[in-house]
């Protein structure tokens, strides 16, 4: 592994990337070096998503890609080329707030706010995987990548916890048994 | 971060060939939860990153031989909640689930965890001197702030703790690694695969630069076996071992048939506990043979100023690990 | 004062905007022509800047510009001045000389046209440096004693010589590490200079200070800035007084004539951005045998830099907190190179009270009484201090709540004897206090011809719920749907309003908000009973608010829209302004409250958790009872962080940060949330303001570490006197 080995000639070449954003197909000519959480705030203006510490370790600006969350600070927006991208700008539709949304809005799960679209889109990734614990203990595990300095962990513990079998896939379920 | 050039491999050939070209210069990318961390921190700087998230790369597939074969590219979160892991390995998805964040474990893949690096604070810290980052610069961590660094495995050069959960419990379960580079593919022992620092911390792993891992394969399991990871840290989750231990033990009329030991957080690489697994191996599974296998596995820590307190947490970790796996055998 | 909307719980009025992404962090802002800042730190904190590489910085694509001591323009200091509201983090300008005095102090500030290309370009800097010996990086690693600051220091009765004669004593001393404050949004500021005006968006917790701050600094007159801050990623008192930072990209587009934003990289944010300063504090406490105080000696050192006197006045509740006749505090500070601290939630007396809190504990042991007992034998049924009466305290009820919540009678006083399985259960306590603070205060209202209100004022909302009840304060006096309600804050050219700090800003803007109402209401009442007014010709003081509407003594209503709209007005507008008056030197404003806490250690793995948290905090009333607790419950978490994991790192060699990110500064997460019960006792303090809040950001981070480590004592036996409580302070090894 090399790390000193100087770059070669600075290649600032611009690459396009067709990808999918809350639903909407958008095109972005950038160099590889863009994140896709830079790509989404400064060039998408889809400035929801949030940048808390850049390396993977707050969780503020946790994105869905093809349905999983993940940290968007980490991913180059190069890889998602003719992937699916979800940001809290996706969550609410017409009909109004996500399940999610409301919850965390009757709950006070929130102070600055800062941190709650990362918070909320692990949530609502987390009511839709089966792998995933139900119970209390579970839930604050799988939430533990998303920091909350503020402390507000308490509800939106129970933000998710009322949320619970109110997320739009479990209400089509319901409806379809 | 600075510029590089970025192209996607669409099969293992190309990939391979992309890094030939590169005089080994470039930089495999796939969860990227590495790389990217430390291409931001000018720590690593690829003239180009090299896509291999199109390999056919991500299946689990149990082989004739019992083994169970996982491609590179399968994700932590998937290994850790598949059935075959959950049945057979239940160590390796503990293991894997106690690593990270829920989003880093979607995005971090099997291969990749192998090759995670260090989070020695002096080697994210270009101004540091740091023998793995720049080889004969020296290493600032062996008088500094060295809470978190290794106990064992260390040498005058490098004490950088090896980060991984997942190779703990690999280091203990055994496994293969399959590589495949210019020449074909060749085997690894897991064991052998990363490196002790010595004189020469930058040199990890014997993965040539233009060589790709592509498959992990686990050995059989223990039949019989009882296993648990426990990892201690500070706060309750998404934090880096203090120490870890992986354990599995099989026991037959209270007595231990079978053991296997592995330690994290306090090494630097993912440290197989082979002379505790012997000691162990014919004694009663009580809490004096777990002690004495701990006491073992320990005898050659070298602390510092500041880490002191992990070998008797080290040790902790060995006895708590063992009891819970007797435990877990005594259920299976 | 009977409510019906104040003292309710009510859903946060700009949720929607936070839960939808709408909600506008300064991070958020972009403008037309926009350029990236980013710094370069300096990697040595003691010597100078010899020289600059910036070739390669300069020759990479999108490079705008480096700009560093000698080019960069040339400003004024600001005057620092708390009277004149032009306080500033750091006295010392940017790329001011070329000493160098902490670790990660700015050496340059590259500018591009993308974030991608200003990052690249940033590491392609190089600097060569003289490094001078003699570094202290933090005053853990030092026997030097500081500086006494004479006017911090208080005494009463003779303290020394009761303490000499004392039966009972206990003298210890107490150390706790640095802190970051590690809020979600790092400092970020955006710079555009339109026609000779600078506006700024920030993220701060003072845009009044920032403003005045930056006409200082720019030879502007006030009228020249504009400082916005809608929304913040919270600061927890590192977003009060400007940085830096915000210096540099407001000289960097001033040269430039274009907008620049510069967003510090979180590394930078821990190193430049402010911390809680590492103490020392020595207590001496001497009592009775039947636990009655005789003497409490408070001697206190704090860090600051070398370029900024920063003064975390740690002895400030104790001369109030307990009935004691001998007291005296002292403090003093001590210069280290590391970054500038700062005020840090609850500044100053949250680490006092640890050490107090700790104290008192080591002196119920040594007395062999209940810590809880002990307290109350102290009780202080007025301000020692001050000698006047509390205006409300009810800690009293708090501790007997608390303690019956939590079960406190059960509590087996021998460290070690409750055990659960392979754990070993500790219970602590501790009291929380916080004064109430308040300050004049101006806003303005507008009530409008669409039946709407809009309320102003120049304070801002850090996440504590300042949108949300300046809304109920209006709802409640106007009748009108908080839906039709709108708040503006966050903006310096609003009619001036606190700093969000301090815990002020509930009892500081809310009197104000309603006097600018009230005085929107005779404006109103002067429409309408004007010629051609729905009530000409009555008096209007006969008319009465009820529902948004006037209403007379014949019952007849006409709502606020259908005055102004038949008048043909779109609004009507009132200005009020508020400040505390003769009350001050009638009564003694002050919060108290009690945490009771149960740690679990597991002494075979070392590992140390608290398993739950009790509390009980008189704050007055709450306005906002939901978010009110919240606030409690996040000190809480917040103050687990500070007990148990929260140290900032700096290498002795050379005073450099190790641990400059989330991942090695360990805060807590959702898996280390305990057990919490938090109650607020509604107790209205009606001699303080109207609303009978004291405000509730600070309080419930008081005491908490102190009762963490009272538990950790109660489970353990070992009492450790330096914070963090790492595992290694308390393992058998």
């Amino acid at each position: 592994m090399k790390e000193y080995s100087t770059p070669a000639e600075a290649v600032d070449a611009e690459t396009t990337v067709t990808l999918t954003v809350n639903g909407e197909t958008r095109q972005l000519a950038i160099p590889p070096n863009v994140v896709l959480l830079d790509a989404l705030r400064d060039r998408l203006g889809l400035t929801g998503t949030k940048k808390g510490c850049d390396h993977g370790q707050c969780g503020a600006c946790t994105v869905h890609v093809d349905g999983q969350a993940v940290n968007s600070c980490l991913k180059l927006a190069v890889m998602c080329e003719g992937h699916e991208v979800t940001t809290v700008e996706g969550l609410a539709s017409d009909a109004g707030l996500h399940p999610v949304q409301q919850a965390f809005l009757e709950q006070d799960a929130y102070q600055c706010g800062f941190c709650t679209p990362g918070q909320m889109m692990s949530a609502t990734a987390l009511l839709e995987d089966e792998r995933i614990g139900t119970d209390d203990a579970a839930v604050r595990e799988a939430m533990s990548g998303n920091i909350c300095r503020c402390g507000a962990y308490k509800n939106i513990l129970a933000a998710i916890q009322s949320a619970r079998g109110q997320s739009p896939s479990a209400q089509q379920e319901s409806e379809n048994p | 971060m600075r510029s590089f050039a970025f192209s996607s491999a669409e099969n293992i050939e190309q990939a391979v060939s992309a890094q030939s070209d590169n005089a080994g210069e470039g930089a495999y990318i796939a969860g990227g939860t590495t790389l990217i961390d430390l291409v931001k921190l000018d720590v690593m700087r690829p003239a180009q990153v090299i896509d291999l998230n199109g390999l056919p790369l991500k299946e689990v597939e149990q082989l004739d031989d019992g083994r169970l074969r996982i491609g590179a590219l399968v994700s932590n979160t998937d290994l850790a909640h598949h059935p075959l892991v959950t049945e057979h390995y239940p160590l390796l998805s503990q293991a894997l689930l106690s690593g990270a964040s829920t989003q880093l474990r979607n995005m971090a893949t099997t291969a990749g965890n192998i090759m995670q690096r260090t989070r020695c604070p002096y080697f994210r810290d270009v101004a540091a001197a740091c023998n793995k980052r720049e080889p004969g610069s020296g290493c600032d961590a062996l008088e500094g702030v060295n809470r978190m660094h290794a106990l064992l495995g260390t040498s005058e050069h490098c004490i950088a703790t090896h980060p991984s959960d997942m190779c703990v419990a690999m280091a203990a379960l055994g496994a293969t690694l399959t590589l495949e580079g210019p020449n074909g593919s060749r085997e690894i022992a897991f064991g052998d695969f990363h490196r002790l620092p010595m004189d020469r911390p930058d040199l990890e792993h014997e993965l040539e630069p233009d060589e790709l891992i592509t498959h992990i394969t686990l050995d059989t399991p223990v039949v019989g076996g009882g296993s648990h990871y426990i990892k201690l840290r500070d706060r309750a989750s998404y934090e880096f071992a203090l120490a870890s231990a992986a354990a599995v033990v099989a026991i037959e009329d209270g007595v231990i048939r079978d053991a296997r030991l592995a330690l994290g957080g306090v090494a630097t690489k993912p440290w197989h506990a082979v002379e505790a697994e012997q000691a162990l191996t014919g004694q009663p599974a009580s809490n004096e043979s777990f002690e004495e296998a701990a006491e073992i596995a320990l005898a050659e820590a070298v602390s510092r100023e500041h880490n002191a307190f992990k070998a008797p947490l080290a040790r902790q970790a060995i006895v708590r690990a063992l009891k819970h796996a007797t435990q877990a055998a005594m259920n299976s | 004062m009977d409510t019906q909307i104040i003292g309710h719980r009510t859903p946060r009025v700009d949720g929607e905007f936070k839960l939808t992404g709408r909600a506008d962090y300064a991070v958020d802002w972009q403008a037309q022509n926009m350029l990236y800042g980013y710094p370069v730190p300096a990697s040595i904190a003691h010597g100078a800047l010899e020289k600059l590489h910036l070739d390669a910085a300069r020759a990479m694509p999108g490079v705008v510009d480096v700009f560093h001591h000698g080019h960069f323009p040339r400003l004024y200091r600001s005057p620092n001045s708390p009277t004149h509201q032009d306080q500033v983090s750091e006295v010392r300008l940017p790329f001011e000389d070329e000493r160098i005095h902490y670790d990660g102090q700015y050496i340059a500030l590259v500018v591009a046209e993308s974030f991608e290309q200003a990052r690249a370009a940033a590491h392609a800097v190089q600097a060569d440096y003289r490094q001078e010996s003699g570094v202290i990086a933090t005053l853990l690693d030092t026997d030097q004693e500081g500086r006494l600051l004479e006017s911090e220091g208080t005494s009463r009765g003779d303290p020394e010589k009761a303490f000499d004669e004392a039966p009972v004593k206990i003298d210890h001393t107490y150390h706790i590490a640095a802190e970051s404050h590690m809020q979600m949004e790092v400092h970020a500021t955006l710079a555009e200079w339109r026609d000779e005006r600078l506006i700024v968006h920030e993220s701060s917790q003072g845009v009044v200070y920032q403003h005045k701050a930056m006409a200082r600094i720019f030879g502007l007159p006030d009228e020249s800035v504009e400082v916005v801050s809608h929304y913040i990623g919270s600061g927890f008192g590192n977003k009060l007084f400007m940085w830096p930072h915000a210096v540099a990209t407001a000289g960097a587009a001033q040269m430039l004539g274009r907008p620049v934003k510069t967003i510090l990289p979180r590394q930078q944010d821990m190193e430049n951005g402010g911390n809680r300063p590492a103490s020392r504090q020595r207590l001496r406490l001497a009592a009775d045998r039947d636990g009655t105080l005789l003497s409490m000696l408070h001697d206190s050192t704090t860090e600051t830099s070398f370029v900024h006197s920063y003064v975390d006045s740690l002895g400030s509740a104790t001369p109030s907190l307990y009935a004691c006749d001998n007291v005296a505090i002292s403090q003093r500070l001590l210069e280290v190179h590391h970054g500038t601290p700062c005020p840090m939630r609850g500044p100053g007396e949250t680490s006092g009270i640890y050490a107090l809190e700790t104290a008192l504990d080591e002196l119920a042991a040594e007395l062999e009484m209940d810590p809880l007992e002990l307290r109350r034998r102290n009780y202080a049924d007025q301000d020692p201090a001050s000698e006047l009466p509390w205006s409300s305290k009810h800690l009293d009820d708090c501790y007997t709540g608390a303690a019956k919540r939590f079960g406190w009678e059960r509590r087996d006083p021998t460290p070690g004897a409750m055990r659960d399985g392979d754990e070993i259960i500790g219970w602590g306590m501790a009291t929380a206090s916080w004064p109430g603070l308040r300050m004049p205060c101006a806003a303005r209202v507008e009530l409008r011809d669409d039946g709407s209100v809009l309320a102003a004022c120049g304070t801002q909302d850090i996440g504590t719920g300042t949108y949300t009840i300046v809304a109920q304060t209006v709802a409640e006096l106007s009748g009108v749907a908080l839906k039709d309600i709108e708040v503006r804050l966050g903006e310096s050219t609003l009619p001036a309003g606190p700093l969000s700090g301090g815990s002020m800003v509930t009892a500081t803007a809310l009197p104000a908000v309603a006097a600018a109402l009230r005085n929107a209401f005779d404006a109103l009442k002067e429409v309408a009973t004007g010629e051609g007014g729905a009530f000409e010709g009555i008096d209007p003081e006969s008319l009465e608010i009820e529902g948004g509407a006037l209403k007379d003594g014949q019952g007849k209503r006409v709502s606020f829209g259908e005055i102004l709209s038949e008048q043909k007005l779109g609004s009507v507008n009132g200005e009020g302004q508020a400040a505390s008056g003769d009350e001050k030197g009638q009564y003694s404003f002050r919060s108290f409250g009690a945490h009771f806490v149960e740690v679990r250690w597991d002494p075979g793995i070392s590992r140390l958790r608290v398993a739950r948290v009790v509390s009980s905090i008189d704050i007055g009333r709450a306005i906002n009872p939901s978010a009110a607790r919240n606030q409690v419950e996040g000190s809480i978490v917040m103050g687990i962080g500070m007990a148990l994991t929260e140290k900032l790192d700096y290498d002795p060699r050379d005073a450099r940060l190790i641990n400059n990110n989330y991942a090695d500064y360990i805060v807590p997460c959702h898996a280390d949330m305990p057990e919490i019960d938090v109650e607020l006792p509604d107790n209205p303090d009606y001699a303080f303001n109207e609303f009978g809040a004291r405000g509730v950001g600070e309080i419930g981070l008081t005491g908490i570490a102190a009762a963490i480590g009272n538990a950790v004592y109660h489970a353990t036996g070992k009492r450790i006197r330096d914070l963090p409580i790492t595992l290694e302070k308390v393992m058998d090894t």
